[in-house]
């Protein structure tokens, strides 16, 4: 098991968000994390990612516990995450923002090989690699945010709400994205608000809600589950 | 090839049209104009006291876009630098009083320079590990404004321990080089505001260096953008925060010691440099750091055209005028601000 969470709690101060969260992903696995607005899916993602300390709880990669970790430490044991907002460096230019994302990696081929791999994935940022983050279209600031993330060569990428803001042809786009990672092998946790897209796409979910996970299974059951279809789905 | 070349000149060119470029081509004008109305050495003293006024504006606006901290102690850094350079080159001298051949004749200002860096670095450090760290711990509520009555306090608390430790009188040195003044062209200029201002340069250039191709300078950068986003790439806070309040500190450090031929060490000594700095500051865009090296040599041409022109107890109700008007007008200062001010957290 990659990423095991385990009876985790947490929230912002005295305001309790998770209650209880369980959940794993495996190796390889292409999992989302789906539920209506509030339910505590980017604090899910938040808190696995170091950025929130948990109240009570175990998180464990690969058999190791990363639970209260500084973000920057488990970034250093492989796990990257995409926040919604992006939190791009705007006054670099794309070129430095994904120099700045492999800031654990020392060795300089390494960094090269990520780089090319990167702009294999998104051309769009070899053409921009000069123009300042903050200047970017929201598409291609999400893209530059997927790429910083890849960057650091993680075993687990935490993605948050890519679609959000977006328009529905680059919502596809990134979700092209995202599948030709997969397919290379790469393990990615999604949390997102467009469960219909997301439940197809994905291999195994978990629903949260009121931050607890209601139910979980694999994607293709829960997209005809009936309680699913009756609150996301408006069916 | 070609285009890119094109393109790239237009955009340098449409930076030119922007507010900040002109506001850099109208002070080289008016450098120009005074230097062919009253002399050279109008425009000597604005690059020496410009320079010396950019280490310590750049430590000032980097602990106010990194740290997030409107330091009001920055001045006592700068006293520091000027009571350091003071005992090391005093020492210095006596040792080369009694050995005229000594190599340290040459080396000996440098000595200190380097000497008031790295006492300044590690006041630096203490700082930050004993007050800011703590405070941060403790409560990032209302940061700001704790952060600045911190900064009030440590300067009542630096400038009183001065003055019991080492008494208030004045503190100075005849000068770091002794010899004939340097003639370029008509214009004479002492040797030490030539070692000034290569002091000055040397570390201005060295540290946009850093700042800007080293890995340590661009994660300084990157904190001062977005600490979150620092942080899910790796880049460890507390380090960071640590380093640039030493660095900061020591750049006030060096210029406190490279003006000591002409500002005496006292234990107030920093409240005017602090004052400039901030109007630096608030002139290029708080904690925008490479418009404050700019900015710096605006604030030193107003300032000594306004001693040339209209007296020299106006250099300050000028400066003070223009801040105003800026602050009324264009809050966010003239070269906008590269990262987010202290208001916006």
């Amino acid at each position: 098991m990659l990423l095991e969470v385990k009876k985790l709690n947490a929230g912002y101060g005295y305001l309790q968000i998770l209650r209880d969260v369980s959940l794993n992903v495996d190796t390889g696995e292409y999992v989302c994390l789906v539920g209506p607005n509030g339910a505590g899916k980017s604090t899910t993602l938040k808190t696995i990612a170091g950025l929130l300390s948990p109240t009570s709880g175990e998180i464990l990669f690969d058999g190791e516990p990363i639970g209260g970790l500084p973000g920057n430490k488990v970034t250093r044991k492989g796990i990257s995450l995409v926040s919604e907002d992006m939190n791009l460096f705007v006054n670099m230019s794309v070129e430095e923002n994904l120099a700045m994302g492999a800031y654990i990696i020392r060795d300089k081929k390494a960094k090269k090989k990520q780089l090319e791999f990167v702009y294999d994935l998104f051309p769009r940022l070899a053409e921009r690699s000069g123009q300042l983050a903050g200047t970017m279209s929201g598409g291609e600031r999400k893209m530059l945010a997927i790429g910083r993330g890849l960057m650091a060569n993680p075993q687990l990428l935490l993605v948050d709400e890519p679609s959000f803001g977006l328009a529905p042809q680059l919502t596809e786009n990134v979700f092209q994205s995202l599948d030709v990672l997969v397919k290379k092998g790469l393990t990615i946790m999604l949390v997102e608000q467009n469960v219909t897209k997301t439940l197809e796409v994905t291999d195994r979910g978990y629903v949260l809600e009121n931050g607890s996970i209601e139910l979980s299974g694999k994607s293709s059951d829960l997209a005809d589950n009936p309680h699913v279809r009756k609150v996301f789905l408006g069916v | 090839m070609f285009q890119m070349i094109q393109k790239s000149f237009w955009e340098q060119v449409r930076k030119f049209n922007s507010l900040a470029g002109i506001s850099i081509i109208i002070t080289i004008v008016v450098a120009l104009a005074a230097t062919i109305d009253r002399g050279g050495y109008l425009l000597v003293n604005t690059i020496v006291t410009g320079g010396m006024l950019a280490l310590v504006s750049m430590g000032l606006a980097l602990t106010l876009g990194v740290l997030n901290i409107p330091m009001f102690a920055h001045g006592e850094f700068f006293m520091i630098g000027t009571l350091v350079g003071y005992y090391v080159f005093n020492a210095i001298s006596a040792y080369v009083g009694s050995h005229p051949e000594s190599s340290l004749v040459f080396w000996g200002p440098m000595l200190t320079i380097v000497a008031a860096m790295i006492i300044g670095a590690v006041a630096g450090v203490i700082t930050e590990l004993l007050i800011f760290r703590q405070l941060r711990k403790r409560s990032r509520e209302n940061w700001v404004m704790n952060a600045f009555l911190l900064t009030v306090g440590l300067s009542v608390v630096l400038v009183n321990g001065h003055q019991l430790f080492f008494g208030a009188d004045f503190k100075g040195i005849v000068g770091y080089y002794s010899g004939p003044s340097l003639a370029i062209m008509d214009v004479y200029i002492s040797r030490d505001r030539v070692f000034a201002l290569i002091v000055a340069a040397v570390v201005v250039a060295l540290f946009w260096f850093f700042m800007t191709y080293t890995r340590t300078g661009r994660a300084i950068r990157a904190v001062s953008q977005d600490e979150t986003g620092a942080l899910i790439v790796g880049i460890g806070l507390n380090g960071i925060l640590m380093l640039t309040m030493s660095l900061s500190c020591a750049l006030a450090a060096i210029a406190g010691a490279g003006l000591l031929f002409m500002y005496p060490s006292y234990p107030s000594i920093g409240l005017e440099p602090l004052y400039m700095a901030w109007f630096v500051v608030i002139l290029a865009g708080l904690g925008n750091v490479l418009g404050a090296v700019m900015c710096s040599f605006m604030v030193a041409l107003l300032k000594v055209l306004t001693i040339e022109y209209i007296g020299s107890g106006w250099d300050f109700v000028v400066p003070s005028i223009l801040i105003i008007l800026i602050l009324i007008f264009k809050p966010s200062g003239i070269f906008g601000s590269e990262v987010r001010g202290v208001l916006d957290k």
